[in-house]
């Protein structure tokens, strides 16, 4: 890596990427930010003269799956101008120090660079029993979280897990995960949820902080409006089929081969915000959906929760089985009426031919509060 | 009216002539109005709302829009449904006394008296039924439930349409919503409700041809007219207290 004093043109061209892809990157920056083209100068000239700002990675209970989607790119693009973007002073799995040296590395950053850098956090922090279910070099992810985050300049809270607990946190949440927000309250974050976050998005962030010193416009849950701001619905090139009317019916038939709309196998599209439809991932390559797969909306509130059963529209009705699904609970509480409706019926016919016939000593019983029956 | 009396009573029932009936303005026009056009449009709107829950007609060809199309009902018909459940609650307020909210609320003693009556008639543990001239106090107040859950469905719908329109006028009514109860399970409250609309339309449909039956009074016409045919005796008897 190069020295954190570098400027960042002089390490790309160490690199040997040339003006052009340089200025290729900043066009995709300024549209994945949804910024008017005038802004690629802007944000080029912004970059230019960026110092590298330091970065350090914190992994806490995590599967390393945004790391790997930030690692992931088969040949040089944005994540490789990214990467160059920044000194990374510390990140589990690809830094080349261990042990004692990696966490003075940690220490030395959160002293010299305190309020200048900044944390990027992945994985869900536990608090049950004092935070004993995730511990790095002896310390609890609760007090690594405390010293980094709060001393950064700004948090990236990187996928799902660091967001809201994610997978972690799903019920029961044995180890009581919570996101970065809700362990380190007093820190400046920034949420990208998703499993995983879109690198595209990440970059996006960074670009936003070097052009324009501050972090995008975020919604109610802290997230860039740029890539949460839209229903991936909305987005979905399979939605001319919505439209219209054609569903696959169940997974290979012939609705699926032709690519209509996954709605009836119960994508959450409809109730996800997420750029995913246009940033897409692999270098741009597909996403679930066009895949053939319905969105899980991994991007949503505590999506594990939430948005399953995935394969059906909506939630499990509490206290019946996983397989039953409301419209069978609806269906059988309506039949059930109707069954005890025509019983009645029949009971009710029953009781008008016992009762009193005309012309009988007890009056007609037809009326009055005060009816004697 | 003698060959009124002799066709709306039959010989079971027949009434001593000092109770012969009498033609009573029953439901206003307000109250008749917004009866029908809560009934029809939750009709559409059940339909539609269900397949946009499960598209059960699946398109032929690429010029149909069929889901668009449905989507588009269902929204109609609740705009619709919604001018009539305000019209409904503004009638409550203006309207006559067995259309006020005075009769719906149990706030009598004889209105919780009126209740056990008719669950024991219903329950087969009373003989007969006690006669009223507008709603008796259990269905008042399965009404004010039905009411309620109208406004919930009002309500999740709305905040439904809001998350997929975005801002609009009333979007700051309920934008809000989703951050409190996520958006699957107001999806599943909105559709769970309509099979109690069903339940409901079942059993109002049965215990109004029951309660007719039994009354002779012209129940269900009178959702059309607006008159009831009550025996004056009755009618002398509810107004001794109406108002009290």
């Amino acid at each position: 890596m190069f020295p954190s004093n570098e400027s960042f043109v002089g390490a790309l061209q160490k690199k040997g990427v040339n003006r052009r892809r340089f200025i290729k990157f900043c066009a995709a920056m300024t549209a994945t930010l949804a910024l008017p083209p005038r802004y690629v100068a802007q944000v080029a000239s912004a970059l230019e003269k960026a110092k590298k700002p330091v970065l350090v990675w914190l992994q806490f209970q995590d599967c390393a799956g945004n790391s790997e989607s930030i690692l992931r790119s088969s040949h040089p693009s944005v994540l490789e101008v990214v990467l160059d973007l920044l000194s990374w002073e510390y990140h589990e799995i690809i830094m080349a120090g261990a042990g004692h040296q990696a966490e003075a590395a940690l220490e030395r950053v959160v002293k010299e660079e305190k309020g200048k850098y900044l944390a990027v956090v992945e994985g869900a922090i536990p608090l049950a029993d004092d935070g004993v279910y995730c511990t790095v070099s002896g310390k609890t992810a609760l007090d690594i979280a405390r010293r980094v985050c709060s001393n950064a300049a700004a948090t990236i809270a990187a996928g799902a897990c660091a967001w809201d607990g994610g997978l972690v946190a799903a019920a029961p949440n044995p180890t009581g995960a919570v996101g970065i927000s809700e362990a380190v309250p007093e820190a400046k974050v920034i949420n990208l949820g998703g499993c995983p976050q879109n690198p595209a998005n990440t970059a996006a962030v960074l670009v936003h902080y070097l052009t324009f010193g501050e972090l995008p416009a975020v919604d109610q849950y802290n997230r860039p409006l740029f890539a949460y701001g839209r229903i991936i619905h909305d987005q979905c090139e399979r939605r001319a089929h919505y439209d219209a009317g054609r569903y696959v019916q169940e997974w290979g038939d012939e609705g699926h081969r032709r690519g209509y709309c996954l709605y009836k196998m119960g994508c959450k599209g409809p109730q996800a915000t997420y750029n995913c439809p246009s940033v897409r991932w692999n270098d741009g390559t597909s996403w679930p959906v066009k895949s053939g797969h319905g969105c899980i909306a991994c991007a949503s509130h505590r999506f594990w929760d939430t948005r399953s059963p995935f394969y059906d529209r909506l939630p499990s009705v509490p206290g019946f089985g996983a397989d039953v699904t409301a419209g069978q609970i609806g269906m059988g509480v309506t039949a059930a009426v109707a069954g005890a409706t025509i019983v009645h019926g029949i009971a009710s016919a029953v009781r008008d031919r016992m009762r009193t016939p005309p012309g009988a000593s007890t009056p007609p019983a037809t009326r009055g509060p005060a009816e004697k029956n | 009216m003698s060959d009124l009396r002799a066709y709306a009573w039959s010989e079971a029932h027949k009434p001593d002539p000092a109770s012969a009936p009498v033609r009573v303005y029953v439901w206003e026009l307000p109250v008749r109005v917004s009866h029908w056009f809560i009934f029809l449009p939750i009709v559409v709107l059940s339909f539609t709302g269900y397949y946009m829950h499960n598209p059960f007609i699946v398109a032929r060809s690429s010029t149909q829009f069929l889901m668009a199309t449905m989507r588009f009902i269902h929204l109609v018909s609740g705009s619709v449904f919604i001018a009539a459940f305000i019209l409904r609650m503004y009638w409550f307020f203006v309207g006559n006394h067995w259309s006020s909210w005075r009769s719906f609320w149990p706030i009598r003693r004889r209105q919780w008296r009126g209740m056990g009556n008719m669950v024991a008639y219903y329950s087969f543990l009373k003989k007969d039924l006690v006669h009223h001239v507008g709603h008796n106090a259990l269905a008042a107040v399965t009404y004010l439930l039905m009411f309620t859950l109208m406004l919930i469905e009002i309500i999740t719908g709305l905040t439904l349409y809001t998350h997929v329109r975005g801002p609009w006028l009333l979007a700051p009514l309920f934008s809000w919503i989703p951050r409190v109860i996520d958006i699957q399970n107001l999806r599943l409250i909105h559709f769970c409700i309509m099979f109690s609309f069903f339940a409901f339309v079942i059993h109002h449909v049965y215990s109004a041809v029951l309660v007719s039956w039994e009354e002779r009074n012209g129940l269900i016409e009178s959702i059309f007219t607006g008159y009831k045919f009550v025996p004056r005796d009755e009618l002398e008897e509810e107004s001794s207290w109406q108002g009290k």
